[in-house]
This record gives structure tokens, sequence and C-alpha cells, in this order.
């Protein structure tokens, strides 16, 4: 395990990573993807493998909110006592000046797993195994001052799930106002904090809503078909037309 | 042997690898991180991670299955485990077994979990013999040069 001090030091531009993950080939996997040439050194990776460390590392135990040299954490969902969304939502709960970016990864591209981890405020839900395509992902929510973002950075949870799912994100709204990528993460944060705390469940149900809707207006589509098709004369159907 | 003919053996057993299925695409990006980003020995160092990670795994799923009264649950958080391993290290096989696998578990399908255990056991120890190869080639190869 890498866990070191509190204050360490690197380079300008150089992201701190926490990562938190209890599978020893998996946090190898992704040490090395984060550290490899291609990603010109622009990541220190510190490794723990659970959560309950990374708290300790954040000094989130003592219930202090001492500031922690972390640009980011990187956690896997599924771990044993504590999961990576208990962990998201501690760090979340943090009344920090400078909120930490939390990406959570996970080997289930399950929907509603991705909207309850972006709903807690997750910056992006990565499906495992980690590739290096999925590195730019990390640098796009990076918390580094005055870094200015390669290649377009798309925002955060949107553009890169939406991609990795083929379907639009159901429940953070957008914030079309703010433009720089902390106020729109701030403005996002507070939206989905009050989204969650007041309608966990009405999320649920709004894949469900759009799916009811969809089957509706294909039901009237067919109908309509039907009755093009028997305009040469099926009472029964153009009664249900008329 | 001379560094090319060992070279030439080195991609036979892994074009083998990838055209049985025994191994992904995953596979071939960590071997091209290797090559692309100077970070030598990064593959060697995944894959016997992964045989320790492997084995372990294998030996806890045979004690649980040999309970009177089987956890499946537990049995189920392991095979997840061995899951997610195998797909970061490209070990498709092995991988679509657990998948498998994981569903007997779900099914509390006894007999049926001590057959895809078997089936797991023999996939890992398949790729586990052409992995070592592999990595024994790759060190003939290094010393040559």
């Amino acid at each position: 395990m890498e866990a070191g001090a509190a204050g360490v030091e690197v380079e300008e531009g150089v992201m701190r990573v926490l990562l938190v993950d209890d599978s020893p080939v998996d946090r190898r996997v992704a040490q090395l993807l984060l550290s490899s040439n291609s990603c010109a050194g622009s990541f220190h990776v510190i490794a723990v493998d659970s959560a309950k460390k990374a708290m300790e590392f954040l000094g989130l135990k003592d219930g202090g909110g001492k500031e922690q040299a972390i640009d980011m954490v990187l956690t896997d969902y599924c771990m044993p006592e504590m999961t990576g969304y208990d962990l998201l939502k501690a760090i979340k709960a943090l009344n920090s000046l400078k909120p930490i970016p939390v990406i959570v990864m996970s080997s289930e591209d399950e929907p509603q797993r991705i909207s309850r981890c972006l709903n807690a405020g997750a910056e992006d839900f990565i499906v495992k195994p980690l590739q290096s395509k999925d590195v730019q992902r990390l640098r796009n929510c990076s918390t580094a001052a005055a870094r200015p973002t390669k290649g377009g950075a798309a925002p955060c949870e949107a553009a890169a799930v939406a991609k990795r799912n083929n379907k639009p994100p159901l429940v953070l709204p957008p914030s079309a106002a703010a433009t720089s990528p902390s106020g729109r993460r701030a403005n996002l944060a507070g939206v989905a904090m009050v989204l969650h705390s007041s309608s966990v469940e009405l999320s649920q149900y709004l894949p469900l809503l759009l799916k009811l809707v969809v089957l509706a207006y294909a039901i009237l589509c067919l109908g309509e078909l039907l009755h093009r098709w028997s305009s040469g004369g099926r009472c029964s159907l153009s009664l249900w037309c008329a | 042997m001379a560094a090319a003919a060992l070279r030439e053996q080195l991609n036979a057993l892994l074009s083998s690898m990838f055209a049985s299925g025994l191994v992904d695409d995953q596979f071939q990006q960590l071997q091209m991180l290797q090559e692309d980003g100077g970070t030598p020995g990064f593959v060697a160092e995944v894959v016997t991670l992964f045989c320790d990670d492997a084995d372990r795994i294998i030996s806890e799923l045979a004690a649980l299955l040999e309970q009177p009264i089987v956890d499946f649950d537990k049995v189920d958080a392991y095979v997840h485990q061995l899951k997610g391993s195998s797909a970061s290290v490209g070990a498709q096989k092995v991988k679509f077994t657990c998948m498998q696998f994981r569903q007997l578990c779900q099914d509390k399908n006894r007999d049926g979990c001590i057959m895809a255990l078997a089936v797991v056991r023999n996939e890992f120890y398949d790729l586990r013999n052409k992995f070592q190869t592999m990595l024994q080639l790759e060190q003939q190869i290094q010393a040559q040069q």
C-alpha cells in the first residue's frame, strides 16, 4: 500500500488520485494505466484497498475536514464492509472549500447503479475494466486549478455516461448557466443533493415513466398504421381510431 | 535459441491465445501499454497478480462448495471477484465461465456450481500455463538482447 502523508509534494499540473479498490489486480491495472508514459506523468496515484482506509487517508474518520492533498478519488463500487457508494456519500458530505471529485468504477453496467451514483454527486461513472481511453475522463473531472482542458472537455457525467450507455442522463438537469467546470460542478452538486434528498424514489420511477410514454406512442403509431391498412373497411378498428 | 526464433514462438503462442478466445482485447491493450508506455514488466506483474488471486479464489470456492450447506452469497461474492479480475486482465474464457457461474449461484444450484468450478479451474490452469510459457519466452528473448 502506497498511502503517503497528507502533504504530498507534486509538480504543478500533476493530479493526485486516491485509488480505492479491494481487488489487487484491478488496483495494479489502474495504477499502471495512470502512470504509463502515455499519460505523460500527469497522475500521482495513491492506492488503498478499502473504503475505510480511504476515509482514514482523507481524515474523514476523525471528523476533521483537514485540507487533503488529493485532487480526485477513483473508487470501486463493490467492496466489502463499506461500498464505494458509501464512500462517495461521505466525501460529498464534507463541507470543504475545495470539494473533491469522485469517480466510481464498477464491473456492472447497471443504469440504476449509475444514476444512483450520479445522484449522490459522483462526477463520473466508469464501467470496468479500466482502459486508457477512460483516462481522459479522469482529466476532465480534475479540480487542479487553471488546467486547460484538452480536446474539448465534455461535461463529465452527462456526455461520458451517455456515450457509454447510449441513453440520455435521466436525472441530473442541465445547468446551462455555469460555464466553468467548477461552477458547473458546484451547480450540479447542489441540485443533485436536493434531488437526492427529496426525490430518490421519483428518480427510480422516471425510467419507467419514460418507457410507458414511449410504449404509448408506439401503440398510437401502430394503431394509425393498422387503421390505414384496413381503411378498406374493418368497422371495429375504425371505431377505435375515430 | 536465436532471439528471432524465440520471438516467432512467442508470437505464435500469443496468436493462438487470441484466436482461441482465451484472452481478449483488454489483454492486448495491456500489452500495448507496456510497449508504448515504457513500463517494462507491466504485463508480467499483472498476470502474476491475477494468477495468485485466481488461485486463492478457486481454493476458497472449493472449500465453500464442500460444505454440507452451501453459502451461495459467499460463493457469488468470490465468483464476482474472479470475474472482475479476469476482465481487468483480459482473461476472456475465465470471465465468461464466471458469468455463467454467477447465474448458477443465484439459482442456488449446487451441482451446477460444482461443475462450473471444475470448468473455471481447468480454464484457469490452461491460461496459467500459457502465461507462464509466454513469460519464459519473454525472459529468454530479453536475455538474448
